[in-house]
Parts: structure tokens; sequence; C-alpha cells
């Protein structure tokens, strides 16, 4: 069976159907599923006037647990590929559908968006700019994942993949709930699945305001460094297998 | 302060007096009769009561038996055997709440997975109504009806 294309959403209203709008129009071929975890806003509504599935999460659990509903609903439903995009506009359905190639071609597990691109593209007018505490985070998870998977990884919190079954399997089961985007590069490489990153263009955000103030970006930081470390310690699949 | 191990029989080493025993006694036994009390009334349930049975059972050895107490004073090279009541206790009530983040991270990911199979069913819900030309008043298609009919 096809393709399914989820989007973790929590109080994106404003932005919803335009998204949905968006992967319509450049992957209509995909299955659409709006994962609402726990929105008090009419993000559920909208969706649903959009004419897209909604799983909605009872309460508010967070992306990660947002992010498995999504992969439990595409291994459950028996989709093929499945890829996932921010809810706030971020991330263009045109370059979701680049990381989709990669995994139909089979030429990777899972495939992440990287928004940091060729520096020979030039930018463009309303091209993604980092935020000077983002960098910092950036540059301090790139070198952890980096020397945990001994892979190169530019954009390690990029909300923006692509995956096949094997990738569902997995994460259908083991997902950190507080730390995902890292901790799941990390577990899939240390299963031994095929992660690989792809250069796309992002956009500023279309609704909404980003939720890292300074003192929280350290917290993340922090909470992001320490589960990597404790991640390194997990059985790898060729150990827990024995 | 000496440098020398406390040994056994050291005439400067604090023993409990009696008055601290009895106490600590009646404090075990109203403890264990409290936990009894909540597990008949629903309030807690048997599989978390098992280590507040520990405790109490423990407290109460401690009280009957001070030589006990003593010698784990006398291994933990306390001279004060109050101290080594402390220390004690404290370790139990660290192992106690280190107990209870296990569970709670437990139950955290159990709530979090039945959130998720919620929220699953209901988009396959959604997808049934749809199917059914958005009623849920609806769900049998007409084929289905005349059969029953």
């Amino acid at each position: 069976m096809g393709t399914l294309v989820f989007i973790p959403a929590w109080n994106e209203e404003a932005s919803i159907e335009a998204v949905v709008a968006d992967v319509r129009e450049h992957l209509p071929a995909a299955d659409i599923l709006v994962v609402d975890d726990g929105s008090t806003d009419a993000t559920t509504e909208r969706a649903r006037a959009a004419g897209v599935l909604v799983a909605a999460l009872p309460f508010n659990q967070g992306l990660g647990a947002a992010l498995q509903t999504g992969y439990l609903y595409a291994l459950r439903e028996g989709y093929e590929c499945c890829a996932h995009l921010d809810a706030d506009g971020q991330h263009p359905a045109s370059e979701v559908r680049r990381l989709l190639a990669e995994v139909e071609a089979d030429r990777a597990d899972l495939v992440i968006g990287s928004r940091y691109r060729d520096p020979d593209v030039p930018a463009e007018s309303d091209d993604y700019r980092p935020t000077f505490s983002r960098r910092i985070g950036t540059s301090v998870f790139r070198f952890f994942l980096t020397l945990a998977t001994r892979q190169r990884f530019t954009d390690t919190t990029s909300g923006m993949r692509a995956a096949n079954r094997r990738v569902m399997q997995l994460f259908s089961e083991n997902y950190s709930p507080d730390f995902a985007e890292i901790e799941s590069l990390q577990l899939a490489v240390r299963q031994g699945l095929r992660v690989e990153e792809v250069p796309v263009r992002m956009l500023e955000r279309a609704g909404g305001s980003s939720f890292l103030t300074p003192l929280r970006s350290a917290f993340f930081i922090f909470k992001g460094v320490v589960v990597l470390l404790v991640g390194q310690f997990r059985p790898r699949q060729a150990e827990a297998e024995q | 302060m000496s440098v020398l191990p406390a040994a056994a029989g050291d005439p400067t080493q604090v023993h409990l007096t009696s008055q601290t025993r009895i106490l600590a006694a009646i404090i075990a036994v109203a403890f264990m009769l409290l936990i009894l009390e909540m597990i008949r009334r629903d309030r807690l349930q048997e599989r978390y009561s098992v280590i507040w049975f520990v405790a109490g059972l423990g407290m109460l050895a401690g009280a009957a038996f001070p030589g006990l107490l003593e010698l784990v004073a006398d291994l933990m090279g306390v001279r004060d055997t109050n101290v080594a009541l402390f220390s004690i206790v404290l370790l139990l009530l660290l192992g106690l709440a280190l107990n209870f983040s296990v569970i709670m991270s437990k139950q955290a990911a159990q709530i979090t997975r039945l959130a998720q199979e919620r929220a699953i069913e209901k988009a396959r819900e959604q997808a049934i109504e749809d199917r059914n030309g958005g009623s849920a008043e609806q769900p049998l298609d007409p084929k289905e009806k005349r059969l029953q009919g």
C-alpha cells in the first residue's frame, strides 16, 4: 500500500489548512493524517474541514508521542512509506516529496530533511534563518550526535522526515517522548538502519511562535546531551538479539 | 574525635534508650495497621504495599532487637546508634523515592500508549464516517441494511 504523510500539530489552527493544501498539491497520491497533540484551539476542526483524517490525542503529550502516533498508524494501516512535516508551515511539501523519493528508491530507511542547505544554492527572501540560541543548540547537538553515531548530521532537530516500514516498526515501539528528534536518530543508527540526510529548503514560520526562550534553550540542550549519553548505553540490535 | 573504628562493647557507644525503642515499636505497629486499613478501603493496592510492610517490619525488628541495630552501626563505623538509624531510614526513603519514579515512568508510558491507541481509533472512526457520507448514525451501508431487513 501507499504513502502516508502525517502532520503533528499542537495549536496550529492558523497554519494547518495551508499545510494540508500544500501536501495535497505536491503529494496527491499520499494519504494525509493530522496528529493533533491535545490542541486547545480549533486545529482538529480545521483539519477535518480540510477533509483529512485526524488522530486527536486526548491531552498534550509532547512531539515525541505525537510522532509515534503517526508511525504507529502508518504501521498498522500497512503503508509502505511515511513522511512527516511540521504543521507551522516551515516545511514545503515539495521538499518532502524529495525525501520520500529516497525512501521509495530504497536508498535509505530514514531520510532527514536538513535546513542547512548547500552553500552554493543562493538563499531566497523567505528562507529559514536560524536564531542565535538555535545556532548554539544546533552546533552542540551536531557535535554530540556525530560523536555518538560516527555519522555526520547537520540538522539534528529537523521535523521533516521520510521513513519505510523498518523505521515504523522501530519507532512505534521505541520513541522517546521527551527528546524525539535526536534520540530517534541515534537509535536508528545504532539499530543498523540506513539514515540519510538530504538538504532541503525551509521557510520562516507562517504562524505561531517558537517555544525556545534562552533559558529553555539551555535546558533543552542540557537534556539533549544527557539523553544522548544515556542512549549510548542502550543495547544495539546485534547485542540485544544474543 | 577518635579515628579508631568503634568496636562492639565500646563504652563510648551511644545506645538507644528503652523509651526510644518502645516509641519506635508503637509507631511501627501503628504504621502497619494504617497500611492494612488503606488496603481494606482500596486506597492502596496490595502490590504497592509490600515495600511499606517491609519498612514497618524492619522498624519493629530494630526496636525489638537493639543488638541488630548496634551491629549495623558498628559495621558502618558509627559510634552513635541513633545516627546509624537515621542513615538507614534515609537510605530506605531514597530507595522508595526511586521505586516510585520507576513506577511513574512505567505508568507514563502506559498512559501515552493508551492516548495514542485512542487517537488512532478516532481517526479510524472518522474514516468510516467519511465513507458513510459524513454521518455516524448510518454505520451500515444500504446492502447490509437490506440483508438485515
